[in-house]
């Protein structure tokens, strides 16, 4: 890289990159996944996978402390609300370690795994991704692991799975989770108590919004105590990207009245992505749309 | 070809952290933008030469890890590089404070035109509020980041220039 060079030379150079950043934008925005640039990017996630990985063991206490920080505003609230709660649970418990924590996750996925059909594959997420515009999460299974695009991504435990967003694209050895929160993610639900059915559409750190639900429906008082399911459904030889009943998150606001047909429907996610670390993917893909 | 390899490891440890420790630090749903950072720093401190191609080299590098359309983030940290390798040559005050304001004006312009370019390619959904609250919040972030960050970065540039000999 040359340090000093003439103001013309500086100009002509930059004219060259802004011309290759554009090319490369248009040949990517034309060739789309099947395109050679789609394919380098692939490989630069291959190979960047395993690093992420191993960054990510390194660092994950220092993360995880940083982002307590980071979510102190939300933790004091949450703190509030559970403060009873932990007033009994403390006598009984002495000391958690992380390594308890996340066996109790992973014990969990498993328990989960065994209780899902269709079959699923175990993941580590190795990334949250780098976009402050898109939500997505990198996980360490990939299509060697038989992970492919649209499959959808849960975790949980025995006693339900909960939804945390789709495949987007893989890797031999990782894979792009979209998160369900993420702007324009949507996904079929059905309320529990009325059974009225409508589109869950992602909303950045925003509560996702529930659309197409009739401003009639009756809803059970006090927040969190509706959930949303998603459904399933068949058309011709097309099926729904996401099993059955499995947990979105819970009404947290509802606006009725007025003169809108609809009402504003507002669903906290059922997952609390901030400390995501293992998930289970639903080995599903079958090109469906929903 | 110390300073080339020097410039590599300090791009692929930026993505690095950039994509692990970074990404789980989302306050108020942002989080910094640490590619952009080393790109102005590296502008400021060597000019718009080296601001245009470790701007260039950053933004295609964070492209390849994004399910986007690549290209839109090594457009935008070219010109990010390059314009604020120009612009210090009008910065005549020796305050330290200096490398602060720059980052975060620098990057708030940078996040702006990256969403900008994203809502017309049809890539950014998300409202305009949200798109000023991350832009702001992001050169809030870099900006508190920069006297930690600056000065690391100048020993490493300046710890891989070429020595020069001088015959007597």
């Amino acid at each position: 890289m040359a340090a000093r060079s003439g103001p013309r030379n500086t100009r002509l150079l930059v004219v060259a990159l802004v011309v290759a950043s554009l090319t490369i934008i248009t040949i990517d925005y034309r060739e789309g996944d099947s395109g050679p640039l789609a394919a380098m990017g692939r490989t630069a996630r291959t190979f960047m996978a395993p690093l992420q990985e191993a960054v990510t063991n390194v660092t994950r206490p220092v993360g995880n402390f940083f982002s307590g920080v980071a979510h102190l505003p939300s933790l004091a609230q949450e703190n509030t609300n559970l403060k009873a709660e932990v007033a009994d649970l403390q006598a009984r418990i002495n000391a958690t370690s992380q390594i308890e924590a996340q066996n109790l996750e992973l014990q969990n996925l498993l328990n989960l795994k065994q209780s899902l059909t269709p079959s699923s594959v175990a993941a580590v997420v190795i990334s949250n991704g780098m976009s402050n515009v898109n939500y997505y999460i990198t996980i360490d299974r990939g299509s060697n692991d038989g992970v492919r695009v649209n499959d959808p991504v849960v975790t949980g435990s025995q006693d339900g799975a909960r939804l945390v967003g789709i495949v987007v694209s893989t890797t031999p050895i990782s894979a792009d989770v979209r998160l369900l929160i993420d702007e324009g993610f949507s996904v079929p639900g059905r309320l529990a108590t009325s059974g009225e059915t409508g589109l869950v559409v992602g909303n950045g750190d925003q509560d996702m919004t529930m659309q197409d639900i009739p401003a009639t429906t009756k809803f059970p008082s006090g927040t969190g105590t509706e959930s949303v399911f998603t459904i399933s459904y068949s058309v011709g030889d097309q099926h729904g990207r996401f099993p059955p009943n499995i947990l979105i998150g819970t009404v947290s606001s509802v606006v009725q009245g007025g003169v809108e047909p609809d009402a504003q429907v507002s669903v906290r996610p059922a997952v609390d992505f901030s400390s995501l670390e293992a998930v289970l993917v639903l080995q599903t893909a079958n090109g469906g749309s929903g | 070809m110390r300073r080339v390899l020097a410039l590599i490891a300090v791009i692929v440890t930026a993505i690095l952290l950039q994509s692990t420790v970074f990404s789980q630090l989302r306050l108020l749903g942002v989080r910094p933008e640490l590619l952009y950072l080393v790109t102005i720093l590296i502008a400021l401190q060597e000019g718009p030469n080296e601001g245009a191609i470790v701007g260039f080299t950053c933004g295609l590098a964070q492209d390849m890890l994004l399910d986007q359309p690549m290209g839109i983030t090594a457009l935008t940290l070219t010109l990010l590089g390059y314009a604020v390798g120009m612009a210090r040559q009008y910065i005549v005050s020796p305050s330290p404070l200096v490398p602060t304001i720059v980052v975060a004006i620098s990057t708030a312009l940078g996040v702006a035109f990256y969403e900008i370019v994203t809502f017309l390619l049809g890539q950014f959904e998300a409202g305009f509020t949200y798109a000023v609250k991350v832009a702001l919040l992001t050169a809030l972030y870099n900006a508190v980041l920069t006297p930690i960050l600056a000065p690391l970065l100048r020993r490493i540039v300046e710890g891989s220039r070429p020595r020069r000999v001088v015959r007597l």
